[in-house]
């Protein structure tokens, strides 16, 4: 037995792991880069042994303990098997000689695994090679993490199972603590208000014209804005569907489908950006009301743009906030996700209506002030006639 | 403030809060490679359910006594492997957990794949369930009892590059919006052969040693179907058609149908049943 022992520890303390194996003990779970092969062959320490169990090999303190701390990790991984105890596992590798039975699992670290004899379940090595010798009989699983199976001749019964990459528990998303979720939920809402203010001030600055024929389309009319933004969403994809029968019928039309199907997402994306700027270029001119005398028309509109977005937003952001407490968080999304839909609707409706507002409203007939206290009808005493009030709608001629 | 200057401040707001929001929906990555495989114990007939969500998958016999060999690239933190056989049943199930499949739009296509090979010696009913997947089946050399693919958003080949040596009861394709080519189908050595087809074009080559008569059924809703037929095998196609397009050039009308001219004393015959609502079917009988 002992001059069995003599050449794995000689072999061991030449290369006791090989370059790769040190580094995945080593490396930071973050930085993990997996193999690119992960059939690769780990070059196996020399090991002259074919007949007799090679038993333990004697390890320094440090390569015993980042074998144990590999051990560890292979533990944890959610493609490993059941692994003997720490205590039980050889490390620096071990050989099943020939003619001999033992029962499994069979489990080494930092060393190759040879099999000549029977084991009766699973054979594992990690940090090294599981090599199957002919007569040589695993049956249960035959299982390499950071290295290879090799079947030299001998039968393995269970699967043949090499791992490679990142060993190790999967890290879970859902494993983010509340802190850190509640900071990435508040980046993405401050990030979309960001982009929606920077949006309405591009908006502003160039499709201004279209903004305020919007915002004409939508004032005094939010009724009849919203009930036709609904109408417009039920319309979607019935329309969507109509545009890509009619390019169907042709058979050039067929190459064209996928840009027209782009082209229609692209033009309702923009119509409900208009329409939710105009909303809340509203909502923004009614909750903070600019002095005329401060601000010029353009300024005043983008300080109401500006105001309107903040508002819808701060709903998102307040939730956001709130990401640490799940239910309160769900109730103030659901309540931003119902002001938020009603505001878009009724946007998208005063868009369409507006004709993406290109389509002004009828100006509102203008009602000259009249003064009433000189056309007060009088009171019929002579029978003298009353003179005739003017109104707005006489005519020249009928003055 | 000038409008370039506006610009500017607009594109670097921008640019910012794209940053923040990818940095912010950032999910770790766990990288992984996985290499199974079984050594075959005998030839008895084996089912193989074949599931994966998305990346590249490739299926292809192996030259090795082994029933099954699969090398798996993998991001372990949204996806799971699956490799099951019930010995008792001769089931395998392989490929990824389906419903832990989760799209990001990162770069999953590029760095995610299959590569399966099953052996040559076992008679296999195959089915593959793949989603928004590149396949390559070459399923040449396999002994295939009966074939179903079902493939979701995808670019799909199969091919059959030497008769297949076990008869198949059926050999069905389903897909999607997805494109599809079949290659030397006559290997396939299937009577019935269907084809489902969503949105999309659909090529096959009915090349290959034909050993009995083929039964092909398409059904594909809007497309282009291009049939390619070797010129010594009779053609018969009965078509329900929409709004589609036919060229039957070299058939004669018959029976309610386009019959070849050769139909009658072809030594084998495929007659296709094609239904399609918006497209093009095409047969292409100069051979491949």
């Amino acid at each position: 037995m002992r001059t069995a022992i003599l050449p794995l520890i000689l072999a061991v303390a030449a290369a006791p792991l090989t370059a790769r194996q040190a580094a995945a003990i080593q490396q930071n779970p973050k930085s993990e880069k997996p193999s690119a092969d992960s059939s690769a062959r780990v070059s196996a320490p020399a090991v002259a042994v074919e007949a007799t169990d090679s038993g333990r090999v004697q390890l320094s303190k440090a390569t015993s303990d980042s074998l144990t701390q590999l051990v560890s990790r292979f533990r944890r991984d959610p493609e490993a098997v059941a692994l003997p105890p720490t205590d039980q596992i050889a490390m620096g590798g071990r050989t099943i000689p020939a003619g001999t039975a033992i029962a499994g699992p069979v489990a080494v670290a930092g060393g190759p695994l040879h099999v000549y004899g029977t084991v009766n379940g699973d054979a594992i090595a990690i940090g090294s090679d599981v090599i199957v010798h002919p007569g040589a009989r695993i049956t249960g699983n035959a299982v390499s993490a950071l290295g290879s199976v090799t079947l030299a001749g001998g039968t393995v019964g269970g699967e043949i199972r090499q791992l490679a990459g990142a060993l190790g528990a999967v890290p879970q998303v859902a494993a983010e603590s509340p802190a850190r979720s509640t900071r990435h939920a508040l980046a993405l809402s401050s990030s979309w208000l960001i982009i929606l203010v920077l949006m309405a001030i591009g908006v502003l600055l160039f499709a201004g014209e279209y903004l305020d024929g919007v915002v004409d389309s939508l004032e005094g009319r939010f009724g009849r804005s919203f009930w036709a933004g609904i109408a417009t969403q039920l319309a979607l994809a019935p329309v969507l569907c109509l545009l890509v029968i009619a390019l169907a019928i042709t058979i050039l039309g067929v190459l064209l489908i996928p840009f027209a199907i782009v082209a229609f997402v692209l033009a309702v994306a923009g119509l409900i950006t208009l329409g939710f700027l105009a909303i809340a270029r509203i909502t923004g001119e009614s909750v903070a009301p600019a002095a005329s005398k401060r601000y010029s028309a353009r300024g005043a509109a983008l300080r109401a743009l500006v105001v309107g977005v903040s508002i819808y937003m701060a709903l998102w952001v307040l939730a956001s906030a709130f990401a640490w407490a799940p239910v309160v968080e769900m109730v103030l999304r659901g309540v931003a996700v119902a002001i938020t839909w009603v505001a878009t609707t009724a946007g998208l409706g005063a868009a369409v209506i507006s004709r993406g507002g290109t389509k002004r409203s009828a100006p509102t007939a203008s009602f000259a002030a009249v003064n009433d206290i000189p056309w007060q009808t009088p009171t019929p005493v002579t029978g003298v006639v009353a003179a005739r009030r003017p109104t707005p709608s006489s005519s020249p001629r009928d003055r | 403030m000038s409008e370039s200057f506006v610009s500017r401040c607009l594109a670097l707001g921008l640019a910012s809060a794209a940053v923040s929001i990818v940095s912010s929906s950032a999910i770790a990555q766990s990288w992984r490679t996985l290499d199974v495989a079984r050594q075959l114990s005998d030839s008895a007939p084996a089912s193989v359910q074949v599931v994966y969500g998305t990346g590249q998958i490739g299926v292809r016999a192996t030259s090795k006594p082994l029933l099954y060999h699969m090398q798996l690239r993998y991001d372990a933190t949204r996806a799971q492997p699956r490799h099951t056989f019930d010995v008792a049943s001769r089931k395998l199930q392989i490929g990824m957990q389906k419903s832990e499949v989760r799209f990001s739009g990162r770069d999953d296509a590029d760095a995610a794949h299959l590569q399966l090979e099953l052996s040559r010696s076992a008679p296999l009913d195959l089915n593959l369930d793949l989603g928004a997947v590149e396949s390559d089946l070459d399923l040449t050399g396999l002994r295939i009892s009966r074939l179903h693919v079902e493939s979701g958003a995808s670019d799909a080949k199969l091919r059959f590059d030497s008769l297949n040596p076990t008869r198949m009861s059926v050999l069905e394709v389903s897909v999607g919006a997805a494109s599809f080519r079949g290659d030397r189908l006559a290997n396939a050595n299937a009577a019935d052969i269907r084809i489902d087809a969503g949105i999309g074009n659909v090529e096959l080559d009915l090349g290959g040693q034909w050993t009995q008569d083929i039964d092909l059924r398409i059904d594909v809703t809007l497309g282009i179907v291009t049939i390619h037929v070797p010129s010594d095998v009779g053609v018969r196609v009965t078509l329900d058609k929409t709004l589609a397009s036919f060229d039957h050039e070299g058939l004669i009308e018959r029976d309610g149908g386009w019959v070849s001219k050769n139909f009658d004393s072809a030594p084998h015959k495929v007659r296709v049943t094609a239904e399609t609502v918006f497209g093009k079917l095409s047969i292409d009988r100069t051979g491949r």
